[in-house]
């Protein structure tokens, strides 16, 4: 690029706000600001606002009309779920190129209007998945491209985490998040699933869930989502909140493929250095390796530079959130969903 | 898979020159090429399909190579290294050399002493301490994760080298000099100088069909003590390197056998080649581009790269007082640095 790219992050509510903060504020190429407005909503004791800024030492403005007359070039949505809809809709009003954190929406009707929204302003739309980026899937992805797996016709993976309330209460509210961990971490494996096969659709879901775990969270806290894609391969993605709140890191993520030629076992957080302190008992997790933070805002970056599409782009997020929906059409109905 | 990683040579093109052909000669060129650098290469043998493999320019005499570049990296047999560092500082090219430095303590001080003499830089090729997870693990010890570092482990594991030359102990030092001292110049990246080794060495089969273990001790001068363990085992063995390092608020450990973020079984179509032999699997940044870029920034007057020469000295030293303990069984008090004189 040869001018300086104005990018804007809107809301702190969820808290990768901070880390890509802190991968954009490494970049020489870019002018940061960000705003809160909503942070006063969120309870008392959670950070936000001016103070969280101060802290990442990011330029901050009071409100989202402030950022629109600052005209930036880019924004990063970290809103609550269900907030992601308006901010992407006024973004591209304002020719501004998005990337928004996952889940792109929490109803395909909102995926599909955003999707409609940015395409009609000609900007790119981006669906924050950083287990893209990372040196477990692009090896795994490098090798299933050139054919060592073979044909893939069975996958299983999981994304599991503790509760993620901690310092985001919103993030276990049903109206603010749309759901629990279906919603929460469904889109993930669904995600590197569509970049491995090409965007290719899920025909046919079924899922369970319970809320065995935290019961007392008013959404769902274990999940399973049975998927069959197009073409036959047959998905299990268990998407359950179920490390204990002592687990040493957040949670993790892995994913199996059957091939006829291999069978291919990724572990996209095990590049680390374990360790156990007095200071942090077990939990002295030292990850290496690639940032996929840093990589996922590059690929954001350079395709507004380079004039093409994103990967994941939107049309990828909209379909990991019809894979979502039906899931939770067939908890409500206890039958499989057809798409 | 190897990422690229952003450390590029500013344009115009750094001019590599590498002399030698050999396993780590694979590792290097194909780093140089994806820096941007322009490599001509000059080998005894294997220039050739070096070039048809990876690509480079095979150039037919020492003389035409230092004739076409800005720097030498030398990634020859060791003997070899004090001749060829040497050649190139009478060239006035900056050097890199793959460990050890020299064969000997009174090699590498003459061949610091001549580039010192001849206005060029000198540096080691410790590539450990640009793997993702030693250089995180160093970061940690420094920045004080587990205090005050006490006692570490060691282990490296691999194939034994094919070429003849690595089997006669003369010529490459045994496997304390040619492998261990990885884990011995890391051990001391993190503790600091040692004052004492232990040594014993360990030898199933004969001659080049022989498996050799290699254990060392190392006491440091601040009071850590440190423990290396060196193999080259037989043919198709997974290059495997495992540590801990253990402080007053805590330890850090890492084997390489458990924390892949990929494995894929092939059953009987499984081509098992990755990382066997002499070097690792790598995923993620690739540890040679980031070495390399940092040793090329500093050869055009960028800031120095995070291991020196005298570093690869220290490092030869220690592994010396080890070859000198498994034949006296006795504990040897490291020589002094300052002590390594030209003449030594």
């Amino acid at each position: 690029m040869t001018t300086v790219a104005k990018i804007a992050v809107l809301s702190f509510a969820h808290p990768h706000a901070v880390s890509y903060v802190r991968a954009l504020t490494g970049r020489e190429d870019i002018e940061l600001v960000a705003t809160d407005p909503d942070h006063g909503e969120r309870p008392a004791g959670e950070s936000g606002g001016r103070d969280l800024a101060a802290q990442l030492g990011v330029r901050y403005l009071e409100t989202y009309e402030a950022v629109w007359e600052w005209e930036p070039d880019a924004v990063v949505i970290c809103a609550e779920n269900v907030r992601h809809r308006a901010l992407v809709e006024q973004a591209a009003a304002h020719g501004a190129h998005v990337l928004c954190e996952k889940p792109l929406a929490t109803s395909v009707p909102d995926a599909e209007g955003m999707v409609a929204a940015c395409e009609a302003a000609g900007v790119n739309l981006m669906v924050a998945h950083p287990v893209r980026f990372s040196t477990a899937f692009t090896a795994l992805k490098q090798a299933y491209d050139a054919g060592t797996l073979g044909e893939v016709r069975a996958v299983v993976g999981t994304n599991n985490g503790k509760l993620p309330k901690g310092d985001r209460s919103w993030l276990v509210d049903p109206e603010l998040a749309g759901g629990g961990s279906i919603t929460d971490h469904t889109v993930h494996v669904a995600d590197l699933l569509d970049s491995l096969f090409d965007g290719v659709a899920a025909r046919s879901v079924y899922a369970v869930s319970n809320t065995v775990l935290h019961g007392d969270v008013g959404v769902e806290t274990g999940g399973l989502v049975s998927i069959e894609l197009d073409g036959g391969a047959v998905v299990t993605i268990d998407c359950s909140w179920s490390r204990p709140d002592s687990y040493p890191t957040w949670g993790g993520l892995t994913l199996q493929l059957t091939g006829d030629h291999g069978i291919a076992d990724m572990d996209a957080f095990n590049t680390r250095v374990d360790g156990h302190s007095q200071a942090h008992g077990n939990n002295l997790w030292i990850p290496y390796g690639t940032d996929p933070d840093a990589a996922m805002i590059s690929e954001f970056l350079d395709s507004i530079a380079e004039d093409r599409a994103p990967q994941p782009d939107g049309r990828s997020g909209l379909r990991t959130v019809r894979i979502v929906q039906a899931a939770y059409d067939s908890v409500r109905t206890g039958a499989s969903v057809r798409l | 898979m190897l990422v690229t990683v952003p450390v590029h040579p500013p344009a115009p093109p750094l001019r590599v020159g590498m002399i030698g052909a050999g396993g780590i000669a694979g590792a290097h060129l194909p780093a140089w090429l994806n820096l941007g650098a322009a490599v001509s290469h000059f080998s005894t043998v294997g220039a050739e399909v070096l070039a048809a493999r990876h690509g480079g320019v095979a150039v037919g005499s020492l003389e035409e190579l230092l004739d076409l570049v800005d720097v030498v990296d030398i990634v020859t047999p060791t003997p070899s290294h004090l001749g060829y560092i040497e050649a190139a500082a009478a060239a006035g090219k900056h050097v890199f050399c793959e460990k050890p430095l020299a064969r000997t303590s009174a090699d590498a001080r003459r061949a610091i002493e001549a580039c010192r003499a001849a206005g060029v830089q000198l540096y080691p090729g410790h590539v450990v301490r640009y793997f993702s997870e030693y250089e995180a693990t160093h970061r940690a010890v420094a920045a004080g994760t587990v205090g005050a570092v006490a006692v570490q482990r060691f282990t490296r594991t691999g194939s034994r080298p094919g070429p003849d030359w690595f089997h006669d102990p003369e010529s490459s030092g045994g496997v304390v000099l040619d492998q261990m001292i990885h884990d011995l110049d890391f051990a001391c990246w993190n503790a600091g100088p040692v004052d004492t080794v232990f040594a014993r060495q360990a030898r199933i089969g004969p001659g080049t069909d022989g498996v050799v273990s290699a254990h060392v001790v190392l006491q440091h001068v601040n009071g850590a003590i440190s423990h290396a363990a060196g193999t080259w085992a037989q043919p198709g063995t997974a290059f495997r390197t495992t540590f801990e390092i253990a402080g007053s608020d805590g330890i850090l450990r890492h084997d390489s056998g458990e924390h892949k973020p990929l494995v894929i079984d092939g059953g009987i179509r499984h081509e098992c080649a990755a990382g066997t032999g002499l070097l690792p699997d790598v995923t993620g940044i690739s540890p040679f581009e980031l070495e390399l870029g940092e040793i090329a920034r500093a050869f055009m007057g960028g800031d120095p790269p995070r291991v020196s020469a005298e570093d690869g000295l220290a490092a030869i030293l220690i592994a010396e007082a080890a070859i000198t303990s498994v034949r006296t069984g006795q504990p040897v008090t490291v020589a002094s640095i300052e002590n390594v004189g030209v003449a030594a």
